[in-house]
């Protein structure tokens, strides 16, 4: 029978939609024939901020994209200029910068399962998700005196090296988190009504993923066996040993479970590159007379100049950021200002996917579909 | 034939992954180079990642066959105001061979047109209109080619070099819900 159709708006304001973000539901019935986004109530112009900025500058700017995981934005533009002007990086700070790295994505995953669980109406992982999350962001206080914006991870290596009894307590959350994973599984997993909400919502084909242009765990939850971390590595990656967590089925319950693997997976980076990482050697200060200067080389970074120069060119630098491809294409005139900065930002691809994923389905299946593809609204409008 | 760089192989990596691909594979810009010499203007690298410039007018023939020569992921879409002309650079690559391949289109300043790529990369949909909306590049043959991140009615595109800061914007929902843009904030009183 046909029916009238009916335009439902579902947003800007919408706890479910983690941020401001706005859908116009065209339904027949309780059946959703068209989805249509509108996005853009949280751009700040951080591009053209960018052009604004010195190099060293910007790097604050980066934290507020996607604040849930600060460090991947300040690692994925470090590295773009760095490619840029051919900059080395002591070994101590690489690793500094894989065990934030590796932190923030367990940070961002617990944030991820928190509200995708809240959103389908059960509160109890929130609680369990930002208690552990909490642990995390004490550790991060230690490092760098911040929380949530970091601008620590800078051009040239890492701000200051890790304060005393940073790795007692880093060992210490690695060993509970290991007990807390199997206690979200016991908890979420094997959930029937959990499991009748995810599987077989929001499928797509893996042409489509790919087509759509997904990637991250999102991606991985359709059968395609990518990594940055492994294709192009950067940092000391290829030192690591991990697998990449891979599901077939393409539906919510697999992007979920994939997050559940990362998670265990970055517990395992951690303790590799906890083992691994180089001592610090002792900088004379002698050389700089009282105290170092600033920007000078230290254990944990290398020089990098107030005024930065890089040569004229050109970049496109990513990272496997928590979410997905974090990309920038960096312009440069040979001045000491970025000419152009473009960010390719993980959420905004991966929400292109979202208004053919959820044709067919009903309104409380796009709150699933759209909780499994994890999207912050700082890193969608930029 | 040009050889370029690979990442290095980890020590820990499995093996697999990289042994199928050997060290003389062809550079993806200068294999359409050859297939299309009308086409591509140059072939080269930007940062170790192969880079073909394409004429403008080429571009969907040059990117279908890109698409079947394995780039099934479309990046990024970058538009660059360089003051006398405009640039359009797309990063690909590719799930299967593994392999980055960059095309860039050069365009004129006056009347900065290209073709569409979203019937190609679905993904390309929003990328093309973010470009639209920051940096004013119109995609001809797009479906819905209006801006996603600023308000409908937004005066200028605001990554072009020539965009005037000074000029204040207020913004407001009508009644119906489209946004209504004023420049001395007369919208904003409540009537």
């Amino acid at each position: 029978m046909k029916t009238d159709e009916l335009l439902i708006n579902m947003g800007p304001v919408h706890p479910s939609t983690h941020g401001v973000l706005r859908f116009k539901l065209t339904m027949d019935g309780e059946i959703i024939r068209k989805c249509e986004i509108v996005m853009g109530y949280l751009h700040r112009g951080t591009e053209k901020l960018g052009e604004m900025k010195t190099y060293m500058q910007f790097v604050p700017y980066t934290d507020r994209l996607d604040y849930i995981s600060a460090f991947p934005n300040n690692y994925a533009y470090t590295k773009a200029v760095e490619e840029l002007a051919g900059i080395e990086v002591p070994l101590r700070a690489e690793y500094i910068r894989v065990i934030t790295l590796e932190l923030n994505r367990i940070v961002n995953h617990l944030v991820m399962l928190g509200s995708l669980l809240l959103d389908l109406g059960a509160s109890t992982m929130i609680m369990y998700g930002f208690r552990e999350r909490e642990n995390a962001l004490q550790l991060f206080e230690m490092l760098c005196g911040a929380r949530m914006t970091f601008n620590y991870i800078r051009p040239g290596g890492v701000r200051e090296d890790m304060p005393e009894g940073f790795i007692p307590k880093l060992n210490e959350f690695i060993n509970d988190m290991e007990k807390r994973i199997d206690d979200y599984e016991q908890l979420i997993s094997g959930n029937e009504i959990f499991m009748g909400r995810m599987k077989g919502i929001g499928v797509m084909s893996t042409q489509d993923a790919i087509n759509y242009g997904m990637t991250g765990p999102s991606l991985r939850g359709h059968g395609v066996n990518y990594d940055i971390r492994k294709l192009e590595p950067y940092s000391v990656y290829p030192d690591l040993d991990f697998k990449v967590c891979v599901r077939n089925e393409g539906d919510s319950f697999a992007r979920y479970m994939v997050r559940i693997d990362e998670m265990r997976e970055s517990l395992h980076i951690l303790r590799q590159a906890v083992d691994q990482m180089p001592q610090a050697k002792p900088v004379s200060l002698a050389k700089y007379g009282i105290a170092p200067m600033t920007g000078a080389s230290t254990a944990v970074s290398t020089y990098f100049p107030r005024i930065f120069t890089p040569p004229p060119g050109e970049v496109y630098s990513r990272i496997e950021a928590p979410k997905g491809e974090l990309g920038f294409y960096i312009v440069s005139d040979g001045t000491i200002k970025p000419y152009r900065i473009k960010i390719r930002s993980p959420s905004f691809c991966n929400l292109t996917a979202i208004p053919k994923m959820v044709e067919g389905l009903m309104i409380p299946d796009l709150i699933a579909a759209f909780g499994t593809i994890d999207v912050v609204l700082g890193d969608v409008d930029r | 034939m040009v050889v370029w760089d690979y990442p290095v192989e980890g020590k820990n990596q499995e093996p697999g992954i990289w042994s199928k691909m050997g060290a003389e594979q062809m550079n993806p810009a200068e294999e359409l180079k050859q297939l299309f010499p009308d086409s591509v203007i140059s072939a080269g690298l930007q940062i170790k990642k192969p880079l073909a410039i394409i004429k403008k007018e080429d571009l969907l023939k040059v990117a279908g066959k890109v698409k079947e020569m394995g780039f099934d992921h479309l990046s990024v879409i970058t538009g660059i105001d360089y003051v006398d002309r405009f640039e359009v650079v797309y990063n690909f690559f590719s799930y299967t061979k593994k392999q980055n391949l960059v095309l860039k289109i050069i365009l004129d300043h006056n009347n900065p047109e290209v073709s569409s790529l979203s019937s190609i990369w679905k993904g390309a949909d929003w990328l093309e209109r973010e470009t639209y909306d920051l940096v004013g590049i119109k995609f001809s043959g797009h479906p819905n080619l209006k801006r996603i991140l600023l308000p409908d009615g937004w005066i200028g595109h605001p990554l072009r070099k020539d965009y005037d800061m000074n000029i204040e914007q207020f913004v407001t929902v009508g009644e119906d819900g489209e946004d209504i843009v004023s420049t001395d904030g007369t919208n904003l009183l409540r009537r």
